[in-house]
């Protein structure tokens, strides 16, 4: 090797040094982990202690399945959302614009715990100002926390709250990225604004909106501090207990480091075939 | 097809007028070009016409109706745009089709008028692909396609051809007038470049800092420029303009002398009043400077540079610090010496007093 590289790789030593040891092994350990017996001492190897347990575990199913349903109602609603809040904020129409950009951003930026807790304050059974609303149009009060679907739409709702402005500012980038004489020129050809929107704004975003959506899917996936912070650990009786938490769980409750690695390497093969679907889904036809 | 009326047309920007009243006939089938230099205000009158700005003050009137107040969509006029703006994820097929599409025109007509419009531009092989498949020549005929495939009124052309190459602006140009004639439809065009202008216009709309300087014919403007603006602004290379004194008024016209060298007088067939010892300008454009002996007066200058392009030489020169451009068709060896003598033909040279009106 030349000593210009080898000079090189000499600066680049110690990056590389703690890249691999506190990234790289990790990952490659907490695979080899999964294959240990964790629940023994010493550990032992099996190959199918975790990976059969995970095939059979009712509770994965159950995590597994809130993860999905909050996966498939949240992010379609998030970004449609966070695309029509970008549209209104692209609008020349609209004053003080920085100010609405900043409000949309503002809630990525609250810390969890706070936002959780204000959340578990508005959505209170007896006093929250949600409630207070639904009597006042005269329906009966949401039980948000004790009930299972309720708390799933709690979940759902703080989620989107919390992420819908971050991916309209990136939608806005986009939407800004695509030159304003288009839109002139489809006016002058007498197209509508409703027909811009769906055949020239919509498909021009469209990677813009698959990246949020991946994005999204795997934020989704790993979703942990709502159904923790909010609805009370994953309940009512793990009605919002999400993948994550069941992470959580196995790793720091139970001290079962071997099922919490198979469960986590689930959810990344999960969230990398759900992206990797979407952009297969959305590739530009040739 | 349709002609233009432009009534008193202002345009203001908040509380900045950029168009200061406009007046303009366009008749029916007409090629006008609008030219002038960056920021005159021959974009924003353009689009005035278009729709895609709304008139502050005055009625522009297509085919006889006042339009002001009718939406761009309705106007029946199609545009064609310097970035094309063509529709970048639709194929070029469709990108002349959609509007047609949208507005739930009969699928039969749409394809013929697509076809139509392919044969017209030679675009038959390359309607399946994106715009960014093409060249920018490609995109711009595409664009110029899809104002086609609309059979509007009037063509609006804003600066269509200054992102291509010199060589390509020349053809689309030539494509552009072969388009005028065999559509007959009213065409107004935007450019800087007064080469455009010069090919293409019937009639060309000089703009200066939003005021119409001069309309007319090119070779009007080229032989009977209104101001000093105008004839600096047709022709190319520019016209030379030399500071010059009122020397005395006779019966043969106004004797001026250069300020460069006093010895040179000239006395040009000018019968506007002008008062001895009052400085003007004197406008000769390259091309019509003759040799020595030829002219009415000749004039000495020094030279800095001279151009051999083959079939004409330019020569930079220099008189007392005024620089001026000389063109020498019959001359291949002008850089040889260090000065010059050209002859001055006053029947070919202009008078621009201080504001820069011409003096007749």
């Amino acid at each position: 090797m030349p000593l210009r590289n080898r000079i090189a790789y000499a600066f680049l030593a110690p990056y590389l040094l703690i890249f691999a040891t506190f990234w790289l092994w990790p990952i490659i350990n907490s695979f080899l982990i999964s294959f240990q017996n964790t629940r023994v001492n010493p550990w032992r190897f099996s190959l199918t202690v975790n990976w059969g347990r995970l095939v059979a575990d009712p509770a994965f199913y159950n995590a597994l399945y809130n993860t999905l349903i909050i996966l498939v109602i949240q992010v379609p609603v998030m970004i449609a959302l966070a695309t029509v809040m970008a549209v209104l904020l692209n609008s020349p129409l609209l004053k003080a614009r920085p100010l609405y950009r900043f409000a949309f951003f503002a809630p990525v930026v609250v810390g969890e715990v706070a936002y959780a807790a204000v959340f578990r304050l508005m959505f209170s059974i007896d006093f929250g100002i949600i409630n207070k609303l639904i009597g006042s149009v005269g329906l009966p009060p949401v039980s948000w926390f004790d009930n299972g679907t309720a708390a799933m739409a709690l979940v759902i709702i703080a989620v989107t709250w919390r992420w819908a402005g971050y991916n309209a500012i990136i939608i806005l980038a986009g939407l800004q990225s695509i030159p304003g004489d288009v839109y002139e020129a489809a006016t002058l050809d007498r197209v509508g604004k409703v027909q811009q929107f769906f055949h020239i704004t919509l498909p021009l975003l469209k990677p813009i909106i698959l990246f949020c959506v991946v994005l999204s899917v795997i934020g989704t996936m790993q979703l942990f501090t709502e159904p923790f912070l909010i609805t009370n650990r994953g309940g009512p009786g793990g009605a919002t207990e999400t993948l994550g938490l069941l992470l959580y769980r196995q790793g720091f409750t139970s001290l079962n480091f071997g099922y919490a690695s198979a469960i986590a390497y689930t959810i990344a093969a999960l969230a990398v075939a759900i992206s990797l679907l979407n952009l297969f889904i959305g590739r530009e036809a040739k | 097809m349709a002609g233009l009326t432009l009534t008193n047309v202002i345009k203001r920007f908040g509380a900045y007028e950029v168009v200061h009243g406009a007046n303009l006939e366009i008749a029916d089938g007409e090629f006008v070009v609008f030219v002038g230099p960056s920021g005159c205000g021959k974009s924003t009158l353009l689009r005035m016409i278009a729709g895609l700005e709304d008139v502050s003050e005055g009625t522009i009137e297509i085919g006889g109706i006042a339009v002001n107040d009718v939406e761009p969509s309705e106007r029946r006029i199609a545009m064609v745009f310097q970035s094309y703006a063509l529709y970048p994820h639709m194929t070029v097929r469709r990108n002349l089709s959609f509007g047609l599409q949208m507005n739930g025109n009969p699928k039969e007509d749409t394809e013929r008028r697509v076809a139509h419009a392919a044969n017209i531009l030679q675009i038959n092989e390359l309607m399946d692909r994106r715009p960014g498949q093409l060249s920018g020549g490609q995109r711009q005929r595409f664009a110029i396609g899809r104002a086609i495939v609309r059979e509007p009124q009037v063509f609006l052309f804003d600066e269509p051809l200054s992102n291509l190459d010199a060589e390509l602006r020349v053809q689309m140009r030539v494509e552009i007038s072969r388009l005028h004639k065999q559509l007959g439809t009213t065409m107004i065009y935007v450019t800087h470049d007064q080469t455009e202008a010069m090919t293409l216009a019937d009639k060309i709309v000089v703009l200066r800092a939003g005021r119409i300087e001069q309309v007319g014919a090119p070779l009007e403007l080229y032989d009977n420029p209104a101001n000093q603006f105008v004839a600096g602004f047709v022709g190319s290379p520019k016209m030379n303009f030399l500071k010059a004194r009122i020397e005395g008024k006779g019966a043969s016209g106004v004797t001026v002398s250069l300020r460069a060298d006093p010895r040179v007088k000239l006395t040009l067939p000018v019968s506007s009043a002008v008062a001895a010892g009052s400085q003007v300008m004197l406008g000769v454009r390259p091309e019509h400077f003759v040799n020595a002996g030829a002219g009415d007066t000749d004039l000495t200058v020094r030279i800095d540079v001279a151009e051999h392009l083959g079939h004409t030489s330019y020569v930079y020169a220099t008189i007392s610090d005024e620089p001026l451009i000389i063109e020498r068709p019959e001359s291949r060896h002008g850089g040889d010496s260090d000065s010059l003598t050209i002859g001055l033909s006053a029947a070919r040279c202009f008078l621009f007093d201080a504001e820069g009106s011409r003096l007749r």
